[in-house]
């Protein structure tokens, strides 16, 4: 148990700090031999991919950094949860990602998957309305289980599918405006327009929120565990829905 | 990179271990090139495991009796699943989560028990090193 927050607290400590992993103490007089240390990731960032059935959230997360996307692959089998790194503002950054496709109804995902996450995609499909009539369902959930700091965004997917519209940009950018910090955007996974954007974007925004020195216990503790933890009531946060 | 493959079929371990037991080099998916694990962040393990086989998710079942796959012993084992690259986690069949790549989702490359919690293994036969 020790060993193993040790090597958390290692993996997390580079921090701000600048990351020459080499200058690490933790690392000990074998790293010392290797010719290039292992760099340890700087953050450790949850994700999760939300939206009513057919929207394309596990298409999202495979564009992120796959070139290939694969028409035939229509939902998701037995695919849980994903590691990406990714490297911005000079920071290696460790993505968990939770795509929760196949739990699409409401109340089937559990809080656990709200409660970790720095950062939610909330995804809907341009050309079909009744996904984007869920939105303020999702937002409910949103509302009551995600931390009130979590970065939120908004994306209208299938793009290349202009031809079969039927949300505007307008309407959705209405939605997303009467929510505060909620960013917008359309995207097309198949295209691979804007998919790389929303992810860096996203973690931008969660960078920008983090102190420069971000406390070890912090990092740890953002570790989750494979395992959901106890369900537990969880304290209702103040509404993002702002008063109309 | 280099996208050496001389690691297919019998593992020699020899160039792909360093003096200190870790991976000497960057592993990577056989399929897509997606890199799983940076050099150094694993240790090399014997541990004998039951992989089913590559190429068909189906296999993936935990009603079906018997299985088409390998018995492999040679694996890098990560302690911190944050530790990787890039690797994806299926869900659970019994008390185990698959790895798969996180790109092109083949699999399963490893293997993890839920019962312990710091145990990654990447069966180094169904990986690229470079």
């Amino acid at each position: 148990m020790d060993s193993r927050y040790d090597i958390q607290r290692r993996a997390g400590g580079g921090g701000f700090r600048g990351v020459s992993a080499s200058g690490s103490p933790a690392l000990g007089a074998q790293s010392r031999r290797r010719k290039i240390p292992p760099r340890p990731a700087d953050f450790k960032l949850q994700i999760i991919i939300i939206g009513s059935r057919g929207v394309g959230k596990t298409s999202l997360m495979e564009r992120f950094t796959d070139d290939t996307f694969c028409e035939a692959c229509k939902s998701t089998v037995g695919v849980d949860f994903k590691i990406k790194t990714v490297e911005l503002r000079g920071k290696k950054i460790r993505l968990q990602i939770w795509d929760t496709a196949g739990q699409e109804r409401f109340n089937s995902i559990t809080s656990a998957y709200y409660r970790g996450a720095k950062g939610i995609v909330l995804v809907y499909d341009i050309t079909k309305q009744e996904t984007f009539d869920d939105l303020p369902k999702w937002m409910k959930m949103i509302d009551k289980y995600a931390s009130e700091d979590a970065e939120l965004l908004l994306v209208g997917n299938k793009l290349d599918c202009e031809a079969d519209r039927v949300i505007t940009r307008t309407q959705a950018e209405r939605f997303a405006s009467r929510i505060s910090g909620m960013r917008f955007c359309e995207a097309s996974a198949k295209d691979n327009f804007n998919v790389d954007e929303i992810f860096l974007k996203l973690v931008d925004d969660i960078l920008s929120k983090m102190p420069l020195e971000v406390p070890n216990k912090e990092l740890s503790n953002s570790i989750l565990s494979l395992q959901p933890e106890p369900e537990i009531p969880p304290e209702l946060p103040p509404p993002r829905m702002r008063c109309c | 990179m280099d996208n050496s493959k001389q690691n297919e079929g019998c593992t020699d371990t020899s160039t792909l271990v360093s003096d200190d037991g870790k991976n000497a080099k960057s592993v990577l998916c056989q399929r897509c090139g997606s890199k799983v694990l940076c050099p150094g962040m694993a240790q090399f393990s014997e541990k004998e495991l039951f992989l089913p086989s590559m190429r068909k998710k189906s296999t993936i079942s935990q009603s079906e009796g018997s299985l088409d796959g390998d018995t492999l012993t040679a694996h890098w084992l990560v302690d911190d699943m944050f530790n990787f690259e890039n690797v994806g986690f299926t869900k659970d069949v019994g008390k185990v989560k698959y790895l798969i790549c996180a790109d092109c989702e083949i699999g399963p490359i490893g293997w993890h028990c839920l019962d312990d919690k710091t145990s990654f293994y990447v069966a180094l036969e169904r990986v690229n090193h470079a």
